[in-house]
């Protein structure tokens, strides 16, 4: 008997404090986070300060844009390169050729 | 395990003959008395670069694009002299052919006195031409080409002045 009025005693409904709603809606309307808890035994990580992450972005498009305009060289140099070399290779082949043509033809 | 060994070694034998083959192609002796040096060293890797950056708008381009697509390199020295006989043109062509297996069949062999020597070898394989060495010898000048993968040499020939390339300029290129 005694287990059921401890138990009764401890659920019955109570009122909140005086100001409770006014309170909890003025937090609501601040943003503030109840400090309490686990959140509150987190450790706290260092703010990112947004010219750290503008920095890094600057950083990133800086090295990202170089190796492009590296490789935007290399393949025009490339290009070229493939260009003289059929250049000279054709040449040639078109050369011999046409002696053997002309060879023939006599 | 007998099997597996024996069958690895096959395929080796098979493999190794069926790639195409690369020479060497530098004369550092006529590179000294050369007044200018063409050097055009491109392996897979750069070939494929330079074929992604020609224009497939220009017909040569893209006729070259085609062309050196299935190619494993192409490389070419050529050497310009300010006077004659700064070089011994049949001993050049002898070093060139002393390194051709046997795979290597002339192709060409063009004599004149008073215009251009060529020299041309073709790696054949079957009705295949898998490589191609040409060395072309005017009293100023040696050009030694080498054409590593399968080539077509009909459209080889027909690329001839079809390039935004006026004049091959002979200068010292070492790259």
């Amino acid at each position: 008997m005694n287990l059921d009025n401890d138990l009764k005693r401890a659920m019955r409904r109570e009122s909140p404090p005086a100001g409770f709603a006014e309170r909890v809606m003025q937090r609501v309307r601040s943003g503030a986070a109840p400090a309490s808890g686990a959140e509150a035994r987190r450790p706290k990580r260092p703010p990112l300060h947004w010219w750290r992450a503008a920095a890094a972005s600057v950083t990133l498009a800086v090295v990202l844009g170089g190796y492009a305009v590296h490789r935007q060289r290399e393949g025009e140099r490339a290009r070229e390169q493939v260009l003289r070399a059929m250049s000279i290779a054709s040449e040639k082949v078109a050369y011999a050729q046409q002696q053997v043509r002309d060879i023939g033809s006599h | 395990m007998r099997k597996f060994v024996m069958t690895l070694a096959l395929i080796s034998i098979v493999a190794i003959p069926a790639a195409a083959q690369s020479i060497r192609i530098d004369f550092p002796d006529l590179e000294d008395r050369a007044e200018e040096v063409v050097d055009v060293t491109l392996d897979a890797d750069m070939l494929r670069l330079g074929a992604k950056f020609l224009s497939g708008d220009d017909e040569g381009e893209r006729a070259v694009r085609d062309m050196v697509k299935n190619l494993e390199g192409i490389y070419v020295r050529s050497y310009e002299f300010s006077k004659d006989g700064q070089y011994d043109h049949r001993g050049l062509v002898d070093r060139v052919k002393s390194q051709l297996g046997a795979t290597w069949k002339p192709l060409v062999t063009v004599r004149s006195k008073t215009k251009e020597n060529v020299n041309i070898w073709a790696d054949m394989r079957g009705d295949r031409v898998v490589g191609l060495v040409i060395v072309a010898a005017e009293p100023h000048e040696f050009t030694v080409v080498n054409i590593v993968g399968p080539i077509d040499i009909d459209r080889l020939a027909a690329l001839e002045g079809q390039f935004g390339i006026p004049k091959i300029s002979k200068e010292r290129n070492r790259d």
